[in-house]
């Protein structure tokens, strides 16, 4: 018989220094961006930690900045028209991967994840010269294309996965109870794939909004994306601005955190 | 009771209702055919041009290209550059030495939620997953904050009298590896957790009651399984590492120069392009080389996921 | 109260079938899951395809249903060909193993689905769905979502979503695998009653006998894609046409032995007669043999086990040759249950219901 015994002390020691790595980079991930609203507060003209006073000087700054607001504004277009995109593209292409009985399905899924493996700065060159070459040059429009391919594979992936996980037996209910395939489409399908598409609408926004890599090389010299805009802010000022306009963007990503996890529940996030 | 029978009919669809249900009821390839054609255009294409114009001389006017000639002097001039083989092997142990600290940062996370409770992995989720959809200009630049002169670290050093003189870590090796790997982290803790909560609990209970030790159970049974998700891990973060690009810009404080933005000088301010083309080739086909290499490790010790007829 | 399907069909009975099913074959690749599969179902008749998983049941269930196309063969309801006719075309209803209700919609949004789809007016939809409902007495729980339904409340509405349309044809695909055991038996006498009352013309499909035994009207019997025998539950349980039904329906207990003269003789002595010459098998049910003292018979044999079986006693007799003979007897207070390790002579007690098989 086995007795019940005692972790040893060797047990105990590795066990403590692992929780305390774990709880450790737990802190790391989201202690910067904590630091950075709180510098976002500050009312010294520099950046220096700890902060001197509190003032909002900082918030209205980014908004009476009018190529902030305009960078902004041009995000959320590009976030928009990609998750637009994405949805139109990437759900019927989820379903035929899925469902389609046609050779080479696997070959479909495979094709739409490339463009995400691809490294996105390639994708944003390739995009730049290959538009140049038939006279497209870059804009808010390329941009927000090339960021749809590169992003489509999130969207199709997600769908897929919760597509897969659904019974198909609902489907054919659905065609024997006399549904046609759009009515079959439209009134058992779709909505059962909503929270997946939300949740993928809620990733493909993020990547439009925030994508630099390859909006780079494709974004239009006039209308530049935010994070352009940050980049150069970043790289040539000091003062708690660009803190100011990251507390504005943590509050969003708090937003999209809410809505996925309202959607489909963070644990699905994770496919 | 008389009624009216079930109807064997239902009034006649529109065209465009028929024509949706033409194309989805032979569960063809039809409703992927907008997409195909999205990423022929936007992406294949594309990259054929960027292959071609690696491969030839070519004459850019008023940002057209005007002519064209088969060529491989670019291809040579990159591999007899030492400018480009410093800078990928940059590059490279940037990437290689960002992925492992990952791991070893992450597992522990990893570790954590298998064994945490409800609230424990409900934190942990949170913690991930927000980072994912702050802009990674933000988090980057929270470090600027942290390492800089005036920021947290040297204040902290200062105010316990450690130093006289703040240190200079911004801008240098350490300020963007640590930025990298603070930033890549939630890539590697996600596919661990994603693999972790798939396996049975009661897996650890059955290697406890067979009498192993706590750090035992994690060597011989959770480590083992949890190999396909440090794999996709793995290789996503090295992917993400070795093609970054902000985070050498603001960190390295513009002159750290790694494959991404030697790409981006080339191609945007000494406009380069065959330059850029071979270089971008040259990162693709290095970091495919990579996740291949990846790929095969896992495999390897991943031979019980396949069934006994693979 | 609902009526039976409608139209003048149901006033003849037992005429033309409403299914035929003829010589169908499906293959998958060159796979052949189905083979000459041929079935006549009556007007109000419950015919229960039964075999093991992987015999074809559920792909000819299919393929009634239209979800499948068969690659040979036909299949006709009222004498209408079924052949590339679409699902949403075919007058058949399909009670589906998960039931496949839509979670996102209420009981009653699910029972008047079909009706919905086909355009009828909204108050003659609520009409009929509150007459299904109460026809599977549901009646109340419209606004609830079926997650919220208990697994028999479940089958309930997917039934009553079927009867809405008034199908000629109701197929169920094993609807008591989702039930926990205990419920299984009262649900099948219910949904018998129920598919009676409503003369509904019905295939149902299970690998479970006692299933099929409850249920049936018929029972085909299916073994590697095809049909190995269709008949009333009584004959194929005392008259199986194969080894193969008579091993798969009920206990059995099987020995080899050579037929001569139309006439196999048994270890006990008695004689069977038989149509088949040479070696053949023979096959006698647990129930038509019998124990005695040791002794009293040639055929000995030591019971190795015993067990209770509800009112019946289960003996494995170890007999020469290594073989094990399952007898059972009926429980009765003076017949006390022979203790394990007992030599006992064994007997059969009707050599006419001997079942006799090439062997």
């Amino acid at each position: 018989m086995i007795r019940h015994r005692l972790f040893p002390l060797s047990d105990l020691l590795g066990l403590g220094l692992i929780h305390a790595v774990a709880i450790f980079s737990l802190v790391l991930l989201v202690a910067p961006s904590i630091i950075v609203v709180i510098i976002s507060f500050d009312t010294r003209a520099y950046v220096s930690f700890p902060p001197e006073g509190f003032t909002f000087r900082w918030y209205a700054e980014v908004f009476d900045k009018g190529e902030l607001v305009e960078a902004m504004l041009n995000s959320l277009q590009v976030g928009l028209t990609v998750t637009l995109l994405c949805i139109v593209l990437g759900v019927p292409t989820a379903l035929a991967c899925v469902r389609g009985r046609f050779r080479g399905t696997t070959a479909l899924s495979v094709f739409v994840l490339v463009p995400h493996m691809v490294p996105g700065i390639v994708l944003g060159v390739a995009v730049l010269f290959a538009g140049s070459l038939v006279g497209v040059v870059p804009s808010i429009w390329l941009q927000s294309i090339a960021i749809t391919v590169f992003i489509l594979a999130v969207m199709v992936r997600t769908v897929q996965s919760r597509l897969m996980r659904l019974d198909p037996a609902l489907e054919e209910a659905a065609a024997n109870l006399r549904a046609t395939p759009f009515q079959s489409l439209r009134t058992v399908t779709l909505p059962l794939l909503m929270p997946a598409i939300l949740a993928g609408a809620v990733f493909t926004f993020v990547e439009g909004f925030d994508n630099l890599s390859v909006a780079i090389f494709t974004h239009g010299f006039r209308d530049r994306p935010l994070p352009v805009e940050l980049l150069a802010l970043v790289q040539y000022t000091s003062s708690p601005l660009v803190a100011a306009v990251s507390g504005v963007q943590i509050v969003l990503a708090i937003a999209a955190l809410v809505a996925v996890s309202m959607s489909i529940g963070l644990d699905n996030v994770n496919e | 009771m008389a009624k009216a029978s079930f109807p064997k009919l239902a009034a006649r669809p529109g065209v465009g209702e028929r024509l949706i249900d033409a194309l989805l009821s032979g569960r063809g390839i039809w409703p992927a055919v907008p997409a195909i054609v999205v990423l022929t255009v936007v992406a294949v294409i594309p990259f054929i041009v960027l292959l071609s114009l690696g491969f030839s001389d070519f004459v850019v006017s008023r940002g057209e290209i005007v002519s064209q000639t088969f060529s491989l002097d670019h291809l040579s001039n990159a591999l007899s550059d030492s400018l480009y083989w410093t800078t990928f092997q940059r590059s490279l142990t940037l990437a290689l030495s960002t992925t492992a600290l990952c791991l070893i940062f992450g597992y522990p996370v990893a570790y954590l939620f298998l064994v945490g409770g409800r609230w424990t992995k409900r934190l942990i989720l949170v913690l991930t997953i927000a980072p994912l959809l702050t802009s990674g200009i933000v988090r980057t630049y929270a470090w600027l904050v942290i390492l800089g002169g005036r920021g947290v670290v040297n204040s902290t050093l200062a105010g316990m009298g450690l130093i006289d003189q703040p240190m200079r870590i911004m801008n240098t090796h350490w300020a963007v590896l640590i930025g990298m790997v603070q930033i890549h982290l939630p890539v590697m803790i996600l596919p661990l957790i994603a693999v972790m909560s798939r396996h049975d609990g009661r897996l650890v209970e059955a290697s406890e009651n067979l009498g192993a030790t706590r750090l035992g159970t994690l060597r011989t049974v959770i480590l083992p399984l949890s190999v396909p998700g440090i794999g996709t891990g793995a290789a996503l973060v090295f992917t993400l590492s070795y093609t970054t690009f902000v985070v050498p810009q603001i960190l390295g404080g513009g002159n750290y120069l790694n494959a991404a933005t030697m790409i981006y000088e080339q191609v945007v301010y000494s406009l380069e392009w065959s330059k850029g083309s071979v270089s971008s080739l040259i990162l693709m086909l290095t970091c495919l080389v990579m996740l291949v290499a990846i790929a095969l490790v896992t495999n390897h010790f991943t031979r019980w996921t396949r069934g006994s007829d693979a | 109260m609902m009526k039976g399907p409608s139209g003048p069909a149901t006033t003849v009975a037992s005429a033309a079938p409403v299914l035929r099913i003829g010589a169908v074959s499906k293959f998958f690749g060159t796979f052949k899951v189905l083979e000459d599969c041929t079935l006549d179902v009556a007007e109000g008749e419950i015919v229960t395809l039964l075999g093991p998983s992987g015999c074809g049941k559920t792909t000819l269930l299919r393929c009634i249903a239209g979800f499948w196309e068969a690659n040979g063969g036909t299949i006709e309801i009222d004498g209408q060909h079924m052949f590339r006719v679409p699902v949403n075309r075919r007058p058949v209803g399909v009670v589906f193993q998960s039931y496949a209700l839509f979670p996102h919609l209420t009981v009653a949004r699910n029972v008047g689905y079909a009706l919905r789809m086909r355009g009828l007016p909204r108050a003659e939809a609520k009409a009929r769905v509150a007459e299904a409902l109460d026809t599977v007495s549901l009646t109340g729980f419209e606004d609830r979502y079926p997650a919220q339904l208990s697994g028999g409340q479940q089958q309930r509405v997917a039934i009553a979503r079927i009867l809405v349309m008034e199908p000629r044809v109701l197929l169920l695909d094993e609807p008591f695998n989702a039930l926990d055991a205990k419920l299984r038996g009262t649900m099948q006498v219910e949904l018998r009653l129920l598919i009676k009352r409503l003369g509904l013309t019905s295939i149902f499909v299970t690998h479970d006998q006692e299933e099929a035994l409850t249920m049936s009207d018929r029972i085909a019997v299916m073994r590697a894609g095809c049909i190995e025998q269709v008949a009333a539950p009584d004959e194929i349980f005392d008259r199986p046409a194969t080894a193969y039904v008579a091993d798969f329906i009920g206990t059995s207990n099987f020995w080899s032995a050579r037929a001569e003269g139309g006439l196999v003789r048994l270890p006990d002595g008695q004689t069977a007669s038989t149509v088949l010459k040479g070696e053949v098998r023979v096959m006698v049910r647990p129930h038509n043999l019998r124990l005695d003292a040791a002794g009293q018979g040639p055929w000995q044999g030591r019971v190795a086990f015993h067990r209770s079986v509800g009112p019946l006693v289960e003996y494995h007799v170890e007999i020469e040759g290594g073989m094990t003979l399952r007898v059972a007897t009926m429980r009765q207070s003076a017949n006390r249950p022979i203790r394990d390790d007992a030599s006992v002579s064994i007997a059969v007690v009707d050599p006419a219901l001997c079942a006799v098989y090439p062997g």
